[in-house]
């Protein structure tokens, strides 16, 4: 793709969101090992893999009560 | 009215710590961002595509394809999302036990159901508001000369199905005591719309319509009289479910 | 004044009876021991007292007031803490304290003096993490200390001991003691040392019907036998003796089991010492002799057979 300068100003954004997210949520997935379901491996995958959704599942439905 | 203040800033704090405002916040700005990406990669990927020798014109991408895509993201993953987000509200709290202490603290049931409503509501509205807000101004932006009719007309009703859903939740979420069954319920419901639209004589009643025809209403042509009646329809749909679960969470035992 | 009044309480649960025709009162200023096994319906008359259930037929009044299913007004004079008390697991004790004072419409410095001195009660004020954190003691006097922050009339404390140490429990009966100035208990339990430490009047609830109700001293003296019991270094020292005392007539009833007698008799002091009397006399060597106090443990068994 040659005007991929054109896509920029959407990638960047959208990048920094997606990352941003991803790390966070591998940060607390770590610090937190006590899910209600899985454990600490598949949920870094899943936090990783599925960009956006992975995280909301895991803070919807994965994350334990510890704080 | 102090309860209920109370309450509702409690549900705000469990929505900050428990990073779900932070998460709903990033998923809708990326729905913001993805629309018009979407409509501008398109006609992209299709000549990459087209390029087996075989020639497509394709019109230049134009604001109401950004728009398209906007409408498309936020009427299906957009409600998901949010629908997921606020499927546990009264049931999670139901199943730990945690309201005992408030109900016998004097807290009614009836301010705990409509302070949680209206976090719900208030967080749909600020994430559709940004996802809007983000998309409008990459359209401006890159597509600054197109005329677009009807816009927050549009957007508004899509605002208004989500209030419509959110009640719905509420509603299942007073009667069973599953988050899964709840959802199921909800899910049922929305396919229960859609079978409606099959009957052309319910068409005009289906609250459906204002997740269904956003694009077609950015049109100058299109009759927003016509939406009158789903409207109406939805507003007094989301009263009724209102009431009902406020009565059905009076009767639950906690 | 009564504080609490429940008048001829019948709940069922589908067919089940789980509560037959309950009728007592609590006084102002009194520990009210509420016995009875798992499932003899002690948590069910809670939950009617705080309105959290639906009555089948009688009624309950707090302060005088008549308790209503739902939003009950009934409530601000109550506290109560449920036998596993659950929190916010994102918030810090002081911000559940306030959200609680809140609700009960506290002002707001008032608020604040309330909880400084609660979490100092029940020794949380240092604590800075979210409940989240907490053990389960700790969330046990969190529970108490949400209990009494609207100054209850009556607290209702759902067997606040049962799952802790020796050492937490004497924390919470403490507490109780110490709540007992301002406010009446009504306090469920099934361990009985408890109740025997803290409690003026005692209920024993058995499968749903009230079988005892009364004060603690009252109800010992009613129910209990006099009995001595006498121990032996033999066992057949103990059956020559029993033998002896079977034929009395002074004796009401004797009871062997190994190297032990149990002795019941009418008057323990004057037949006491007629029973020492006989132990001389026939020259067996008694080991220990022993005037049975009666045991609420002794009663319950009893009641409940």
């Amino acid at each position: 793709m040659n005007q991929l300068a054109d896509y920029l100003p959407f990638l960047i954004p959208l990048v920094v969101a997606q990352l941003g997210l991803a790390i966070f949520s591998v940060i607390h997935v770590l610090k937190h090992p006590q899910y209600r379901f899985g454990n600490k491996a598949l949920w870094v995958v899943v936090v990783l893999v599925f960009q956006f959704i992975g995280p909301a599942v895991y803070f919807l439905f994965g994350r334990g009560d510890q704080e | 009215m102090r309860a209920y203040l109370a309450f509702i800033k409690k549900e705000g704090l469990e929505l900050i710590r428990t990073y779900k405002l932070l998460l709903m916040f990033l998923i809708f700005f990326a729905f913001g961002v993805m629309s018009p990406l979407m409509a501008k990669l398109m006609p992209d990927l299709m000549s990459q595509l087209a390029l087996e020798g075989i020639e497509i014109s394709l019109p230049e991408p134009s604001a109401i394809d950004c728009y398209a895509q906007f409408f498309k993201n936020l009427t299906q993953m957009g409600l998901l999302v949010i629908v997921l987000m606020f499927s546990g509200m009264l049931t999670q709290e139901l199943g730990k036990g945690t309201l005992v202490h408030l109900v016998t603290k004097g807290l009614p049931k009836s301010t705990i159901l409509l302070a949680k409503y209206t976090v719900a509501s208030l967080s749909w509205t600020a994430c559709l508001l940004l996802a809007f807000s983000v998309t409008y101004g990459y359209t401006v932006y890159l597509f600054s000369g197109d005329e677009i009719f009807h816009l927050f007309y549009s957007v508004s009703v899509l605002w208004l199905f989500g209030l419509f859903l959110l009640a719905v939740s509420s509603f299942f979420q007073t009667i069973v005591k599953s988050q899964a069954t709840q959802l199921i319920l909800v899910a049922f419901c929305i396919g229960g719309l859609f079978l409606l639209k099959l009957f052309p004589k319910m068409e005009e009643y289906n609250p459906l319509t204002l997740v269904t025809d956003n694009v077609a209403m950015l049109d100058k042509a299109y009759d927003l009289t016509s939406l009158t009646i789903p409207i109406f329809m939805t507003i007094g749909l989301t009263i009724v479910l209102l009431l009902g679960s406020l009565l059905a969470f009076f009767k639950k035992q906690l | 004044m009564n504080v609490l009044e429940v008048k001829s309480l019948t709940k069922q649960f589908g067919t089940k009876t789980v509560l037959r025709d309950i009728s007592f009162t609590i006084p102002s200023q009194c520990i009210f021991g509420f016995l009875g096994q798992n499932g003899a319906g002690k948590t069910t008359t809670m939950k009617l007292i705080l309105g959290l259930l639906q009555a089948n037929s009688g009624e309950i009044f707090v302060c005088g007031e008549p308790v209503v299913y739902g939003n009950t007004k009934t409530n601000r004079w109550i506290g109560y803490l449920p036998d596993v008390p659950e929190f916010y697991s994102y918030m810090t004790p002081r911000e559940y304290l306030s959200l609680c004072g809140e609700i009960t419409g506290l002002a707001k410095d008032e608020i604040r003096s309330r909880c400084d001195e609660l979490l100092e009660l029940v020794g949380l004020s240092k604590e800075n993490r979210r409940i989240g954190g907490f053990s389960r003691g700790m969330k046990q006097r969190l529970g108490i200390a949400q209990a009494l922050l609207n100054n209850p009339k009556l607290l209702i404390c759902d067997e606040p001991t049962s799952a802790l140490d020796p050492v937490g429990r004497k924390e919470i009966l403490d507490v109780l003691l110490k709540a007992k100035e301002k406010t009446a208990i009504l306090f469920s339990t099934h361990i009985l040392t408890d109740v025997e430490q803290i409690c003026d009047q005692v209920a024993i609830l058995h499968e749903g019907e009230l079988v005892l109700n009364g004060s603690l001293e009252d109800l010992k003296k009613q129910h209990a036998k006099n009995q001595i019991r006498l121990v032996f270094k033999e066992e057949h020292q103990a059956c020559q003796l029993q033998s002896l005392l079977v034929t009395d007539a002074r004796i009401k009833e004797v009871h062997q089991q190994d190297t032990t007698l149990n002795v019941e008799v009418n008057d323990l002091e004057e037949d006491g010492r007629y029973l020492l009397k006989v132990i001389l006399e026939s020259g067996v060597p008694i080991y220990q002799f022993e005037v049975l106090e009666p045991t609420l443990e002794a009663l319950f068994m009893e009641v409940i057979a």
